[in-house]
């Protein structure tokens, strides 16, 4: 009997390493990406022109340039589209940004997007299943610091009846 | 009997427990396939507060370390190394035209360049964005008011200094060449002055060895 419990508290501790490394809480990696693509299926009507949306999320604490920044120097969010057949893409339209100013230089006025935001692209698709590539080029930043420009793959998938 | 069911009911704990472990982990890794799968981002623990203080991205890695050697051009042409100021406390600071708190600390770094001159320290500007162009550039540097070397990064030194994930980034290189202090992100100009302070203060000996 004495043998059959020092197993079994042999086993004690593998199983409460067990339990460790399930644990949810361990420390969260830092993020590589500052603003998110939500997917989303959308359906359409084949042969007009109709208007997909593209939601994006930037991370909370982050901003991003606008497409419309209020700088030359500034790096504009900007989505570039590849050509797919069967589909006519127009020009994007971009939602306009929102005045942001750092804490630590309130005079600079800043264009920016924050939170969600939606892009709209026109298009006029045959009918049948469609999927459209592109990227978003982004610039983030916080209140302290900035961010190289980062590229996010979009993958637009519609179906046009 | 008694022994034979109290065997059991250990036998039972210890198989719940295990099995516990085991769902706690499959769980976790579905969580993470869910997470890739829909670009779910975490979100960084002190990044969004930052502005207090410098942005707690990285943990510091070059501290204590040989600050690495490099020859870069100036916006004049002129080949500048950091070994040409060796044996003098040397703040590097990474920056970009298109950072906007590289702008707020840079009118601070002139100041200190100024007011720590008598003790040697120098300031190298180097920028990271070299496809913004020579001339928009020194036109960005000149509307910001510094005088200190303005030098174009070549892809190599930022690499040497471990990578720069994040804008601005200042290594705080002292008189023997080492790396005493390193930031990310725009700190108090307090704490900038402190830095600089130590990094005058750090090292003694004129003949550095390493990078410098």
């Amino acid at each position: 009997m004495r043998r059959v419990l020092a197993g079994l508290l042999l086993l004690v501790p593998g199983a409460l390493v067990a339990q460790e490394i399930g644990r949810l809480d361990a420390p969260a990696a830092k993020p590589k990406s500052y603003v998110v693509y939500a997917a989303e299926q959308q359906s359409v009507t084949a042969g007009k022109q109709v208007v997909l949306e593209l939601h994006f999320r930037v991370v909370d604490g982050f901003h991003v340039n606008s497409h419309t920044p209020k700088s030359e120097l500034l790096i504009p969010t900007q989505i570039t589209l590849q050509p797919v057949a069967g589909v006519k893409l127009a020009a994007v339209e971009y939602p306009a940004g929102t005045s942001y100013s750092l804490a630590a230089d309130p005079s600079e006025k800043l264009d920016v997007y924050t939170g969600a935001f939606t892009v709209k692209l026109p298009v006029v698709a045959e009918a049948g299943e469609h999927t459209v590539d592109g990227t978003l080029r982004y610039q983030a930043c916080d209140q302290a610091a900035c961010y190289p420009p980062k590229n996010l793959p979009v993958r637009v998938i519609f179906t046009a009846k | 009997m008694k022994r034979s069911g109290l065997l059991g009911v250990m036998i039972v704990g210890v198989a719940l427990m295990l099995w516990a472990g085991w769902h706690n982990l499959r769980e976790r890794r579905l969580a993470m396939e869910r997470a890739q799968e829909n670009h779910v981002v975490l979100v960084p623990d002190k990044a969004g507060d930052a502005g207090q203080g410098t942005t707690d991205i990285e943990q510091p890695h070059m501290r204590g370390k040989v600050a690495p050697a490099f020859t870069l051009t100036d916006l004049e042409g002129k080949k500048v190394s950091l070994s040409d100021y060796k044996g003098r406390p040397v703040l590097v600071n990474f920056w970009a035209t298109w950072c906007g708190p590289c702008k707020v600390e840079m009118p601070w770094f002139e100041e200190f360049q100024k007011q720590y001159a008598a003790q040697g320290f120098q300031i190298l500007g180097l920028t990271d964005d070299v496809e913004a162009g020579k001339d928009t550039i020194t036109k960005v540097a000149h509307r910001i008011g510094v005088s200190y070397p303005i030098l174009l990064t070549d892809g190599k030194v930022q690499a040497a200094y471990g990578g720069l994930d994040v804008l601005p980034m200042s290594f705080y290189v002292n008189r023997n060449g080492v790396v005493v202090e390193e930031t990310a992100g725009l700190g108090s100009k307090d704490e900038i002055e402190a830095h600089i302070k130590k990094t005058i203060a750090s090292g003694t000996a004129p003949t550095a060895v390493g990078g410098q």
